[in-house]
């Protein structure tokens, strides 16, 4: 399976100001999840998928230089971290997070496994991906949660999708664009701001 | 690890902490700021939750900016920053991943979008990344770097100040934000330190100077915390 492609492209903003990152700070690899570190074996536990989709702005405007972070649970929904009670058993070659960068064109990618479930309180949170925003404009980080299409079932009963009105939670459901070299893909393009039903909804931080 | 904790509660940012958006004269968040408000949602694990080891993956280098890979010293005022990354309730957050960048004496980004007439530093990257020790504390050593403009109708400057990322133990304690100098005229003019509604929170963007008695003649020390999150947070910018 290919890595995503991460061009090197410079930030196209009309100031030199705002929350952007020196292109140092990118290297190859720090958007494939499937691997902790650069020179790591990657996971050996779950489904490999790639996401791919862009950043935009208001008027549908692509967004280049906007730092996307994905945090999300291990295939069995375990987080490595005290915070979880079965944390100590989470996969230990899997850290859960990765960095994007999207490019001139507000194109971003990601190349993860697929998290699965896990209950709390009572509920069960659907196998989900959580996604931070930040960039040039945005002086809070935007924060959202991306659940898969073929878990409508989970996704109806997820705590968190549940708090948007029904019209809008679509919004925040991957799409499916079929497989890419035996790998499924999936889409999701982000909309920092436009009008209700178009901007990607998100989550107080 | 320990076993079996419960997810831990984080207080909602208080009133007049978190910038007010969009800003007048910072044209770029009248277009990437969401129009519609946040929703509230239940806090699982998820948010509580945060990669360990995050060091394996975002490698850190040393903290001498000052010092590039010429053997030069960049130009401009030897100083230390140092301080403690520290959680809502005042305790060390160890092995926080943070991230800095800045402009150099002039006001200039080593950055190939910042074609301002100031002149580059070629001794000068300005960024690096450091990991907070075992009681949470940072430091590095750089030039105190030169204010720069914000080409708008109604002009403003941005005062010297320093960007910095941090990426704590939890996605509710990732933090994006700037630190500024006491004393610097800029800093009331400054539309994005003025976002920030509370007076408190607002001067815990401001660093304190160390008295040079305590530092001595290598550079000047300027002291710096950083509270993630809570009623003490250091204001996001
Ligand atoms: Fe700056």
């Amino acid at each position: 399976m290919p890595t995503p492609a991460q061009p090197r492209h410079i930030p196209l903003s009309q100031h030199t100001i705002g929350p952007f990152f020196p292109a140092d700070f990118f290297q190859p690899g720090d958007n494939d999840l499937t691997r902790l570190s650069a020179d790591a074996a990657p996971t050996t536990q779950g489904t490999p998928f790639l996401l791919t989709g862009t950043v935009r702005k208001e008027g549908g405007e692509p967004v280049a230089n906007a730092i996307l972070e994905l945090w999300q649970a291990d295939a069995a929904g375990r987080f490595r971290h005290p915070d979880d009670p079965e944390g100590d058993r989470a996969d230990p070659d899997f850290l859960g997070w990765g960095r994007a960068w999207s490019t001139a064109e507000g194109a971003y990618s990601f190349r993860s496994i697929r998290p699965g479930s896990y209950a709390e309180n009572g509920r069960m949170r659907a196998p989900h991906l959580n996604i931070i925003v930040m960039g040039i404009g945005l002086m809070r980080n935007a924060e959202t949660t991306l659940f898969f299409p073929e878990n409508a079932q989970a996704n109806a009963a997820d705590p968190v999708l549940s708090v948007l009105p029904e019209d809008l939670r679509h919004l925040l459901v991957l799409r499916d664009l079929g497989k890419a070299d035996g790998v499924q893909t999936y889409g999701f393009d982000i909309l920092l701001r436009g009008p209700r039903g178009q901007e990607t909804p998100f989550f107080e931080s | 690890m320990t076993k079996a904790s419960a997810t831990r509660a984080y207080d909602p940012w208080p009133e007049g902490v978190q910038p007010s958006v969009p800003i007048e004269g910072y044209t770029n968040t009248w277009t990437h700021t969401p129009s519609q408000p946040a929703f509230k949602r239940p806090v699982t694990r998820t948010d509580t939750t945060g990669p360990a080891e995050l060091w394996r993956k975002l490698v850190c280098g040393d903290n001498n900016l000052a010092a590039s890979r010429t053997g030069k010293l960049a130009q401009g005022l030897l100083m230390q920053v140092s301080g403690r990354i520290l959680d809502e309730d005042g305790r060390p957050v160890p092995g926080a991943i943070v991230e800095l960048w800045q402009a150099n004496a002039a006001g200039r980004y080593t950055h190939a979008l910042d074609q301002r007439a100031a002149p580059l530093d070629p001794n000068f990257l300005g960024h690096g990344r450091v990991r907070s020790d075992e009681n949470g504390a940072y430091s590095f050593l750089t030039i105190k770097p030169g204010a720069y403009p914000v080409p708008v109708k109604d002009t403003w400057w941005r005062p010297p100040h320093i960007h910095f990322s941090v990426l704590g133990p939890s996605t509710l304690s990732r933090l994006v934000t700037q630190m500024y100098f006491p004393g610097d005229p800029l800093n009331d003019w400054d539309r994005i330190l003025n976002s920030v509604g509370d007076e408190g929170a607002r001067k815990r963007l401001v660093a304190t100077q160390i008295h040079p008695a305590e530092v001595g003649v290598d550079h000047l020390g300027f002291r710096h915390d950083i509270v993630l999150r809570g009623r003490n947070a250091t204001p996001e910018a």
